[in-house]
């Protein structure tokens, strides 16, 4: 009986993968049942489906944004986060909970850290305050700025590192010549600053006028002179 | 060194969203019924994500919202339907081998209904071991147990199997 008993839990252990040992069913009517009830698959299609409706859910309610910072610039900690379709925050002077928070009240969705996602625009940060990148090379989402807004972003983005433009100068651009106070205050929104460069853009006279990012007119200073345009190193002292 | 990095969650839904309907599936024996619970508890796993801090086990801890969003609906069917026992799905492989012989489709039913009789953890860490292939550790992380008990609780889901059957079968 004894001898039985141990052989019956042998089988079980054997059925279960327990004793890596080969499955001896044969004979055993409940494991067998058991097998025909539960090893099968469901239909693929029906798996399809289901996978596909619920990926549909998630992204359509719960758009992910995927954060990364880096730690140190010369403009102090820069935090970035992109969307499905690209970049949709820079941020300097925030990191971590400050930025988090930051990004819930302006966004929906769910943040999540992603070195991966981040990791190629973070880089490309890095690379421009080390004076070894001009442009940018990241898709950018600017899906919540307006039409006016994007044609101003667009304008300024095509601005070179080491030139100016002026307010005027981007009204005329979107054929819009008398809009520069509307210039200015499409740029004052400008969601990813340095990736789009709002600061080489300044007043007709030269003089910069405001910038949004952290640090106000004295960061816009600081990343001209970055830049290589010496004439505001004074605004810097 | 910072701290692990989390996965995102879209890529949660990519490597356990198959198993998780394949383990639904198996527990409700119902495609429909493992669809609406794959959503629930992924949106249910999506509204607790963004708390869970530190070393986890995202496969242990989606099985585990899986398993009670699948015991939260089989008590709904025994309210609704009165009955625990569902037919299985038309095209399932189940129900094609049994059409070939109604006593071994009696046998299966009665197989059926004696798991569903289980105690939910005992029922669970069966599947979860033999038809999901999750280790011990990781039924443990599941069920909020040892894995020691996990094991336990699959051969005590056994031999209570057999036991009832065996009864059953002689009357």
């Amino acid at each position: 009986m004894k001898e039985e008993t141990m052989d019956a839990e042998k089988r079980l252990a054997d059925w279960l993968g327990d004793s890596g040992e080969s499955t001896r069913v044969a004979g055993d009517s409940l494991l067998m049942e058991l097998d025909t009830l539960y090893a099968g698959s469901p239909a693929e299609a029906a798996v399809e489906r289901a996978l596909a409706k619920l990926r549909a859910e998630l992204g359509e309610e719960n758009p992910v944004l995927y954060y990364g910072e880096l730690a140190a610039s010369p403009v102090g900690p820069i935090s970035v986060a992109l969307s499905e379709a690209g970049l949709v925050a820079v941020e300097f002077g925030e990191a971590g909970p400050e930025f988090l928070e930051h990004l819930q009240r302006s966004h929906q969705g769910q943040a999540v850290r992603s070195p991966e996602r981040a990791g190629p625009v973070l880089r490309q940060l890095a690379e421009y305050f080390a004076g070894q990148r001009d442009t940018f090379n990241v898709s950018v989402d600017l899906s919540r700025s307006t039409d006016f807004q994007q044609q101003v972003l667009r304008a300024a983005s095509r601005v070179p590192r080491g030139g100016l433009a002026t307010y005027a100068e981007i009204a005329r651009q979107i054929g819009n010549p008398r809009a520069s106070r509307a210039v200015g205050q499409a740029l004052a929104r400008n969601p990813v600053p340095i990736v789009i460069p709002c600061h080489r853009v300044v007043a007709a006279d030269g003089s910069l006028t405001g910038y949004s990012g952290r640090g106000g007119i004295r960061t816009k200073a600081q990343l001209l002179v970055l830049e290589g345009v010496s004439s505001y190193t004074a605004a810097l002292s | 060194m910072a701290a692990p990095t989390r996965p995102e969650f879209t890529e949660l839904v990519a490597r356990f969203g198959r198993e998780l309907y394949v383990f639904l599936w198996r527990m409700l024996s119902n495609e429909q019924d493992a669809e609406d619970c794959l959503q629930e508890a992924f949106l249910r796993a999506y509204r607790a994500y963004p708390r869970m801090q530190g070393e986890v086990n995202f496969r242990a801890w989606l099985y585990r919202i899986a398993g009670n969003t699948a015991r939260t609906q089989l008590k709904r069917r025994l309210r609704r339907d009165g009955r625990e026992i569902d037919l299985p799905d038309e095209d399932g492989t189940a129900s094609q081998q049994a059409d070939a012989d109604l006593e071994l489709r009696e046998r299966l039913t009665a197989v059926r209904t004696a798991v569903r009789g289980l105690p939910f953890k005992q029922q669970q860490s069966l599947i979860l071991r033999k038809y999901q292939g999750l280790s011990y550790a990781e039924i443990g992380a599941a069920l909020d147990c040892s894995p020691e008990s996990a094991r336990a609780n699959v051969y005590q889901a056994l031999r209570r199997l057999r036991s009832e059957l065996a009864v059953e079968r002689q009357e």
